[in-house]
């Protein structure tokens, strides 16, 4: 029972968890998008793979996935008429390395060289590709540094290398075009060129370990994010990209200085140590994160595997601290960013919101009032860190959006700004996330209706008003009355009793409020008056506002003694030194309304 | 001392002071029940115009002159404001007197009530 026990326990403890730490976790989730992408798995099997044989996940699928993928991407950049077969033979090497890897092991290290013997294989066609780009750019510059690598090995492969190089070049310069592979449909070029792939194919194939130290001999991986780090960096030959990535993976600080510790050669999000060594976080050492995340820089390289990658204009990563909830999240953003066209930013806002909140609404309230953000960059590269952006969706925000009523209500683009402007619209769920102030938006809404630019939006512009309204009120009792403490026991219960308050006040007020429409049966008085207010209003006079309204109010006895808008204009405007702004926009809303 | 001219004016140090303005403007509604529309209008534009301009003693001057009937129901109203007045801020002022003025303005006829 309890060796049962113990292995319960153990699962838990290897099981894929945020550990609260966003980078990390962000690399977390970048590993389980690249597990996803690479052999479609989901979270749970790639949690019970990592259970029952967790080894051959980080020995094996990891290092394979993550070159395969890079590749792949590699790939995409060669100009080279044989993408489509190359491709196709990745995808075998890729289906006998997953019959490989089946097979027992009887350690790690066997698992890595029986899938690196793979990643050869993987590497190999595309390595040969960019070599005949590179004879492509600057035959003479390649036919230097196999002269050296002759030199040097005194091998006769190098020597047949380069006088294929030298016929290739006198073939190509009998030609007017400038490319080899626009020449490549003549024959003999063609051949020459059949005869140079071998001879490279060769050389990778028979290569020594003392050969490939040299960067000749190289996978082609490359990341703007990584540029330096171990086996990304462009000096780093063949055989130190192998013992880099083992050592990465083997977590061993002893063999790589870089390991030991958390800089921005890492993660471009953290400051470097040598330009900031008074911030002492630069200088935490990794030995301690050992123990409680063994695979932590397998994570780290995952990193922006996270990131949804919009037009290559934006890269957005949506974070909560549950791992599952994010997952579920950044997996609908992939699937939903096909289906629409995003041309500029302020839609990948509205498409990630879209998202955020539809699994918040499926998830009700048991994630909801977790803290939530999304994290956005443009570039990040070692000298250029563009357009980074950290939004937080604050938890009252949050609560306040599982109103299925209040929600609708928000979830409308209004005019905010004269029909001139190109983007005259705000959306103002948007807006309320970001926790920006709905009134403002709302004035300018009004006053563009007053002006005839814009046709008012009744519902959304007060259940806009109520819940600012609503929000000020709960801060500011919050701070008058110091019970309601953040650590109190009631602290998440009170967010629920302001959804209710919401709710009654706008039950409330849409009523009362729209007594104030019968002072006038003339629409033009009633635009008049509305004017006059609003310009009070907006001058923050709370004073002549109040002189204005009762001013008019006077003239029809029954309103001033109708009880529902008598005790309202009181309760809500009079007396209230919070939000009266709110309700009394709200009068001139319905006094536009006619 | 002009501020002081009426007497019954309070100054009340530090301590902050906290006026509960609905039950000032309950006690105006009382007062004023049994009063005419028309009186009560026009008393309602005098007293708006002087808080327009923030002139306290002119609006204290037409209040107390309005509710200075010894033999009416003004008796609370009077209790009221000799335990709420003092000598206030804008803010503050502006709403001690709309509490009042609409307070007077519930007690017009005509309006709907609310049981």
């Amino acid at each position: 029972m309890s060796e049962q026990k113990l292995n319960i326990t153990q699962q838990q403890s290897i099981r894929l968890e945020f550990t609260g730490n966003w980078f990390i976790d962000a690399g977390i989730l970048g590993f389980t998008n690249l597990m996803e992408k690479v052999y479609g798995w989901s979270l749970e099997e790639l949690n019970n793979k990592i259970i029952s044989e967790s080894d051959k996940v980080y020995y094996g699928y990891f290092p394979f996935g993550y070159i395969y993928d890079h590749l792949l991407q590699q790939l995409e950049k060669i100009k080279t008429p044989y993408k489509e077969e190359i491709k196709n033979n990745m995808h075998k090497i890729k289906e006998s390395f997953m019959k490989t890897i089946s097979n027992n092991f009887s350690s790690s290290s066997d698992i890595f060289n029986a899938t690196w013997k793979k990643i050869d294989l993987l590497a190999k066609e595309i390595w040969i590709e960019r070599k005949v780009a590179a004879i492509d750019k600057d035959v003479e510059k390649f036919e230097k540094k196999i002269k050296e690598l002759f030199e040097e090995h005194k091998k006769e492969k190098y020597k047949k290398l380069l006088e294929n190089l030298k016929e290739i070049k006198a073939k190509k310069g009998k030609t007017s075009k400038k490319s080899i592979f626009d020449v490549e449909e003549q024959n003999q070029v063609k051949e020459k060129l059949k005869d140079l792939r071998q001879y490279l194919s060769k050389l990778w194939e028979q290569k020594t370990d003392d050969e490939a130290k040299d960067n000749f001999f190289r996978i082609p991986i490359s990341n703007e994010f990584f540029t330096n780090f171990l086996m990304f960096n462009s000096s780093c030959g063949y055989k130190e990209q192998r013992d880099g990535f083992k050592d990465l993976i083997d977590f061993n600080i002893n063999n790589r200085e870089i390991l030991g510790k958390l800089d921005k050669t890492v993660n471009k999000f953290l400051p470097s140590e040598s330009d900031f060594p008074n911030i002492t976080y630069t200088k935490t050492s990794t030995e301690t994160l050992k123990h409680r995340l063994r695979y932590l820089f397998v994570y780290l390289l995952c990193f922006t595997y996270a990131f949804e990658n919009f037009e290559d204009m934006e890269h957005v990563f949506f974070y909560s601290s549950d791992l599952e909830f994010s997952h579920n999240i950044n997996k609908k953003l992939r699937w939903y960013k096909k289906k629409v066209n995003l041309k500029d930013s302020n839609t990948i806002f509205k498409v990630t919101w879209k998202q955020i909140i539809d699994l918040l609404v499926e998830y009700k309230s048991s994630w909801s009032l977790e803290n939530m953000y999304i994290i956005k960059y443009r570039k990040l590269s070692n000298k250029e860190q563009e357009g980074i952006e950290y939004i937080g969706i604050p938890k009252l925000q949050a609560s306040i959006l599982l109103d299925d009523h209040i929600r609708e209500n928000l979830n409308h683009n209004i005019q905010s700004k004269s029909k001139n402007f190109e983007r005259n619209t705000s959306w103002l769920l948007e807006e309320f996330i970001k926790g920006e102030s709905l009134y403002p938006i709302i004035l300018s809404h009004i006053n563009l209706v007053l002006n005839k630019e814009a046709k008012l939006n009744y519902y959304a512009s007060l259940t806009s008003l109520i819940v600012e309204a609503n929000i000020l009120n709960f801060r500011f009792k919050n701070i008058q009355n110091k019970k309601v403490a953040l650590f109190s026991e009631n602290h998440f219960d009170s967010y629920k009793s302001l959804i209710n308050e919401i709710k009654e006040d706008v039950r409330y007020s849409s009523y009362s409020s729209s007594i104030i429409k019968q002072i006038s049966k003339d629409k033009e008085i009633k635009e008049r008056i509305a004017r006059e207010l609003l310009s009070a209003l907006k001058a923050r006079n709370k004073n002549l506002f109040l002189n204005i309204l009762l001013k008019n109010l006077n003239e029809r006895k029954e309103l001033c003694s109708n009880d529902n808008l008598n005790n309202w204009i009181f309760n809500k405007i009079i007396v209230n030194k919070v939000s009266f702004e709110m309700y009394s926009l709200m009068l001139i809303m319905n006094l536009c309304e006619g | 001392m002009s501020e002081n001219i009426y007497y019954w004016q309070k100054i009340v140090g530090s301590e902050q002071l906290t006026i509960d303005l609905l039950r000032l403007k309950n006690a105006v509604a009382e007062s004023f029940k049994h009063e005419t529309d028309n009186y009560k209008q026009k008393l309602v534009y005098s007293l708006l115009e002087t808080v327009k301009n923030n002139d306290q003693k002119e609006f204290f001057y037409i209040l107390l002159r309005a509710i200075n009937k010894p033999k009416e129901n003004f008796s609370n109203l009077w209790i009221e404001l000799k335990e709420n007045y003092d000598i206030m801020p804008e803010e503050a002022f502006v709403n001690f007197a709309y509490s009042i003025i609409i307070g007077i303005m519930s007690t017009y006829s005509g309006g709907e009530k609310n049981e």
